[in-house]
């Protein structure tokens, strides 16, 4: 009642906005003749009758993938931040966890980067957008994981996160690894806990549900990535982050997991994610694929309920998989690969 | 303005009606004078075209305007059409003229208007053009590389030369601390720490930053360095070009010092991060200043070099300027025709293209001349073939208006646009609209002002077209001058009649009441009643007996019952306006069921909607004239019957006669009724107006019952006719009583306007006439122009704005409710012109 009454007097702008983004979201007959397309120029005519409209007029030939994606991640980011500029506390508040994700990576980016010896610019010029800070430049010049937090992260918002990972002494392929997942955790566990008991309401429901099937899908790409390596049971628990479903079953049962039909039995447990394993020899679709597309499920569903930010967070999502979408289209198309093209998580 | 002269021959329709049409600029060229009474009649042609010819008669279709294809392959993908490749080219050559045209804008160099736009060229000099544009577009990208070149290279040197010039001063510091100098302080310090005594020897680096990133840099340097580095800035004042977008940006030289390779190595890498630049600068001052010499010199000859590169650009550019404008209409065009002819069909043997096409019958000649010189001027020898096609859907409505009527049409199309070949209310429109703006803005001096800025606007009409205004509100004003216009005439005729001109009143003709008193009574009496009856003689207050010729005798304006006086008079006024408006509403709706030959409608609907509101409302203004009329003060030759006390109150008889009571008298010498026999005639008006609602609401659904019994495979559902008819019914039963009263906001408006020019006077302009000498005149100046401010402002612009509103309701709601349907679909001709313009607009 309370918000039913509140709500539109700060957020009723950015959320008519961000409707507005939603539904101009790509239609399964757009995609339709998106995958009809012979030649990247043909892509090009096809989503200028979209509401992406001319925005590949002004780059001269050849088209390539990469310029169709740099276009789109702009196109996404100025959309962004005009909600962000649009917006007041808690709502502003909100924005700013959704971007945390972006920094983890960014960070990610650059440290192993660096690590492999890569060119600080192309790497700056890799890293997406709305993760883009201030000292991130200087990311190059810390040399163990100390360091990094000393000098470059300390005035971040990922310092809390960051705390976490101080144990680890050098930046290689394995901690770097180690250090992204434990940063995602804290970040999860963070973000959930903002949504939830800060901000809680519809906003708390709908984001639980999305944040859990988020933690979730962390917990099984860290179990299944780490059949095989060095990474220890313990440690393993301690990456989970704790705001999923699966986090409540008794870390016996999550140690325990030690090949994929052991996940399989436990997921089993959860309606949700039972079809995630279900003729797993059989079909094409990959687990990446298939969890991509229960997210798609998801965030789609939050569009039905009103005065609440979860749609945010939901759009941004829908959105990006709808680039990656257009991404892939655009790469079967110049690599010639046209049996693959539908191959895509249609997002409506 | 040509004049012609159109006689309309529907069968049956408003054979008499007399069509004036004024051709204007809005005409399409072959405008042969189609009547706006109507939209034209249209008809769905096929069009069999040559392949070789399809171009050529396309163009010429464009430039014709008057021809709307349909899409013949709505299925197709935009990409698997026929002409796709070509329109491709065709984007691929605006985007070089818009490249070309962005560096025109950014040199400040004039693109030449074009005087009559060139044709659409033909297919083979497209060639051409891809040749000259991919020529241009090449040409500049190396000189803007070179240039960018350059530019890097002269930056970098000014980069190097500030730095020179700014660190100077830090090293001259730096020196007398090591000579010992003054500034004991940190002599100290250096020595204390490194003990050594001047000999300590400190590395450095010295660069260029971007001035927004100085604050992060210099706490990473402290927090990476942890304080053991020593960084001094200085501010370049000359904001400094980037070579590559060209913005000026603003940048500050900085100086690291530090001790250790460990050190340098880190600050390098931060340096890297923040994309400072760092230059190699001399330890010795003697090299410095050699350096600085050598860098002036370079910098010299870059000068003269990028100038004649500038140049160079320059006259590349200028050139392009001359005729940029014209490519891109003739690339426009060719784009446009290759669209339109990816909307056509190729026959089985693939030699000739089919489209389907909304004609106006009246152009049917012109559009043959068009596709003949258009397969003339492709060299073809067979002529394209327009056949007339059978077609059960509603054709486009099309009116040929021009600059004059289209104000009137766009206020039509805004509520709906007409159905094919029903009535236009625009015709209509164009007089009673600015007639019922002026009852409400009823003053002669507001509807001057709004007439000389219209006048004003229609005189530099052509000036200000080729202004291109984008301002929204202008636009607005400019497209609607001919509607003011209209509206400020017809305000000052309204006002005349209410003679107010700014809330006074003119005594043009001499007032036809006199008062004849002594000063002393004058003075003693607050105010003095004229008696209205005839009085005859020299000595006597009152009336004179001849009313004031033209419009509301002046003295009014003084007289303390004025508004008493001016409602009776306006509420009235208000009414009757009001019925003769919808009685033609009604009127229209006869006319429509004529034309489109539903007698049934005519029967069921029209003839008890007509009676119902007539013998109503219409008897209701009937009685008021007799009241005029039949009343007079003091009686007509002295008969008291026929004085102003036995004049009936209009509203309570009409009251009376709905709710079938007896009238009662005014007073004892009056009688009942105002005329014989009304008692009887009113019962009988009032027995027919009530059973035309059965009439309207049961006629019409039995007769669509019987209809449908004769034809049984023809799905009817009663149930639903009945619904739908009650509706209509009790709508327009409802709707007569509301919609009468509705118009009684022409007197409420009207009221409203003279009561706020009138307190605007008294209020504001008064005060600054009541002062006396020198003073006064100032303190008048001042309140002028409150008072002329005030009046523009709220009384012609806002009250405008208002009674604008009010009067469009009248007609959507009020008159148009009464007959018009507004179901059709606009003409969308395809023509170069409109092409063109949205094209423009949107850059």
């Amino acid at each position: 009642m309370k918000e039913m009454m509140y709500y539109n007097i700060n957020d009723g702008y950015p959320e008519s906005i961000v409707r507005g983004y939603r539904r101009s979201l790509l239609t399964s007959s757009q995609y339709g003749t998106l995958t009809q397309s012979e030649t990247l120029d043909d892509i090009k005519l096809q989503l200028s009758a979209t509401d992406y409209g001319n925005f590949l007029q002004n780059e001269p030939p050849p088209l390539t993938t990469g310029v169709i994606a740099d276009r789109l991640t702009e196109r996404l980011v100025s959309e962004f931040n005009y909600l962000r500029r649009n917006s007041v506390d808690p709502l502003s508040k909100f924005l700013e966890y959704v971007t945390y994700q972006y920094f983890i990576d960014n960070v990610i980016l650059l440290i192993s980067g660096t690590l492999h010896e890569r060119d600080p610019a192309d790497l700056l010029h890799k890293a997406h957008p709305l993760g883009v800070f201030e000292s991130m430049p200087a990311l190059s010049v810390a040399s163990n994981v100390q360091e990094l937090y000393n000098i470059v992260l300390v005035e971040t918002p990922l310092a809390d996160y960051f705390r976490g990972c101080l144990t680890g002494h050098d930046l290689d392929e394995m901690n770097i690894e180690v250090i992204r997942n434990t940063l995602h955790k804290a970040y999860l566990e963070d973000f959930y806990d903002f949504c939830v008991n800060d901000l809680g309401g519809t906003t708390g429901v709908v984001m639980k549900e999305l944040l859990e099937f988020e933690a979730d899908r962390r917990i099984i790409n860290i179990t299944i990535n780490s059949f095989g390596t060095e990474l220890s049971k313990e440690d393993r628990l301690r990456l989970y982050p704790r705001c999923g479903k699966l986090s409540r079953e008794s870390p016996a049962k999550l140690s325990a997991m030690n090949d994929i039909d052991a996940v399989k039995a436990v997921c089993d447990n959860y309606g949700e994610y039972q079809h995630l394993f279900r003729d797993m020899n059989r079909s094409e679709r990959t687990l990446e694929d298939r969890f991509f597309e229960q997210e798609v499920r998801l965030n789609l569903l939050s569009f039905h309920q009103q005065f609440h930010y979860g749609i945010y967070y939901s759009w941004l999502k829908l959105k990006e998989q709808e680039i990656r979408n257009i991404v892939w289209i655009s790469e079967c198309i110049q690599q010639q690969q046209k049996e693959r093209i539908s191959d895509f998580v249609p997002t409506l | 303005m040509e004049e012609e002269e159109y006689g309309t021959e529907y069968e049956g329709g408003e054979g008499g009606e007399q069509y004036t049409s004024m051709q204007g600029d809005g005409a399409p060229a072959s405008a042969q004078g189609g009547s706006l009474f109507r939209s034209e009649e249209m008809a769905l042609c096929q069009l069999f075209l040559q392949s070789e010819a399809a171009y050529g008669c396309v163009s010429e279709l464009g430039e014709l305007g008057l021809v709307q294809f349909r899409d013949l392959n709505p299925e197709t993908n935009a990409f698997q059409r026929k002409f796709v490749n070509e329109v491709r080219r065709c984007d691929e050559m605006e985007r070089k003229l818009r490249f070309l045209e962005k560096e025109i804008k950014k040199d400040g160099i004039p693109m030449m208007e074009t005087g009559e736009p060139p044709e659409a060229p033909q297919p083979r000099e497209m060639i051409d053009l891809e040749a000259t544009f991919e020529k241009l577009e090449n040409e500049l990208r190396e000189v803007n590389q070179n240039a960018e070149a350059l530019k890097k290279n002269f930056l970098e040197l000014t980069e190097l030369k500030h730095i020179l010039r700014k660190t100077q001063q830090f090293f001259d510091e730096q020196e007398s601390l090591e000579q010992g100098g003054p500034g004991g302080q940190h002599q100290q310090l250096i020595q204390d720490e490194g003990g050594a005594g001047g000999g300590l020897q400190l590395g450095f680096v010295a660069g260029v930053i971007l001035r927004e990133r100085l604050p992060a840099f210099e706490k990473m340097l402290w927090r990476a360095c942890r304080g053991n580095v020593f960084l001094r800035v200085a501010e370049i004042e000359d904001p400094l070009e980037d070579p590559h977008t060209g913005d000026e940006v603003l940048k500050s030289v900085f100086v690291i010092f530090f001790q250790g390779e460990q050190l340098k190595s880190r600050v390098k890498k931060i340096c890297e991060g923040f994309r400072a630049t760092l230059y190699p600068c001399p330890d010795q001052a003697t090299d410095r200043r050699e350096m600085a010499v050598g860098v002036m010199q370079r910098l010299e000859d870059l000068n003269t070099v990028l100038g004649q590169t500038n140049d160079h650009r320059h006259r590349v550019l200028a050139a392009a300027a001359k005729n940029i404008k014209v490519w891109f209409i003739k690339v426009r065009k060719i784009k446009a025709i290759y669209h339109t002819l990816n909307f056509f069909n190729l026959d089985t043997s693939q030699k000739c293209l089919i489209a389907e096409c909304w004609i106006p019958r009246l152009d049917m000649e012109a559009i043959q001349l068009a596709l003949r010189r258009g397969t003339e001027s492709s060299g073809s020898t067979i002529a394209p073939i327009l056949n007339e096609m059978q077609t059960t859907e509603s054709p486009p409505t099309f009116f040929r208006t021009n600059k004059f009527t289209n104000a009137f049409q766009a206020l039509i199309n805004a509520y709906g646009v007409a159905s094919y070949r029903e009535m236009n209310p625009a015709v209509y429109t164009i007089i009673t609209f600015p007639f019922l703006f002026a009852v409400m803005f009823g003053d002669a001096g507001h509807g001057t002002i709004a007439f000389l800025f219209a006048f004003w606007c229609i005189v530099k009409e052509k000036q200000l077209i080729a202004r291109n205004s984008d301002n929204e509100i202008w636009n607005y004003f400019f497209s609607g001058r001919y509607l003011i216009a209209l509206m400020g005439i017809f305000s000052i005729y309204t006002g005349l009649i209410y003679n107010d001109v700014f809330s006074k009143s003119l005594n043009l003709f001499g007032s036809s009441w006199q008062v004849n008193m002594d000063l002393k009574d004058i003075i003693r009496e607050k105010a003095v009643m004229l008696d209205p009856a005839l009085r005859q003689g020299h000595n006597v207050s009152g009336y004179h007996g001849t009313p004031y010729p033209f419009g509301v005798d002046p003295v009014w304006q003084i007289s303390i019952n004025k508004i008493v006086f001016l409602n009776s008079f306006k509420m009235k006024i208000s009414v009757i306006l009001g019925v003769i408006h919808m009685l033609f509403g009604i009127f229209i709706s006869f006319l429509n069921n004529k034309y489109f030959q539903k007698s049934a409608n005519i029967i069921c609907e029209f003839i008890p909607q007509i009676l119902f509101l007539s013998f109503m409302f219409g008897y209701m203004a009937l009685l008021m004239f007799h009241k005029w009329t039949a009343f007079v003060a003091g009686g007509f030759d002295k008969d008291p019957l026929t004085t102003e006390r036995c004049a009936p109150s209009i509203l309570i008889t009409f009251i009376n006669m709905v709710l079938m009571n007896d009238n009662e008298k005014d007073s004892p010498e009056c009688e009942e009724y105002m005329y014989a026999g009304q008692w009887g005639i009113q019962r009988l008006l009032l027995i027919i107006a009530v059973s035309c609602i059965p009439w309207m609401l049961f006629a019409k659904p039995f007769v669509q019952k019987r209809e449908a019994a004769s034809k049984p495979d023809q799905p009817f559902d009663f149930s639903e006719v009945m619904i739908l008819q009650g509706i209509h019914t009790i709508e327009y039963a409802l709707g007569t009583i509301s919609h009468t009263a509705s118009y009684l906001r022409l007197w409420a408006l009207s009221l409203a306007h003279a009561q706020l020019s009138e307190v605007l006077w008294v209020m504001v302009l008064r005060k600054g006439l009541q002062m006396s000498h020198w003073a006064g005149g100032i303190f008048l100046f001042v309140i002028f122009a409150a008072w002329a401010s005030l009046t523009v402002g709220i009384l012609c612009l806002m009250e405008g704005l208002s009674a604008f509103l009010h009067t469009l309701r009248l007609h959507w709601v009020e008159f148009q409710s009464k007959f018009y349907s507004g179901q059709g679909y606009l003409f969308q001709p395809f023509s170069f012109d409109t092409i063109l313009k949205q094209a423009e607009n949107s850059d």
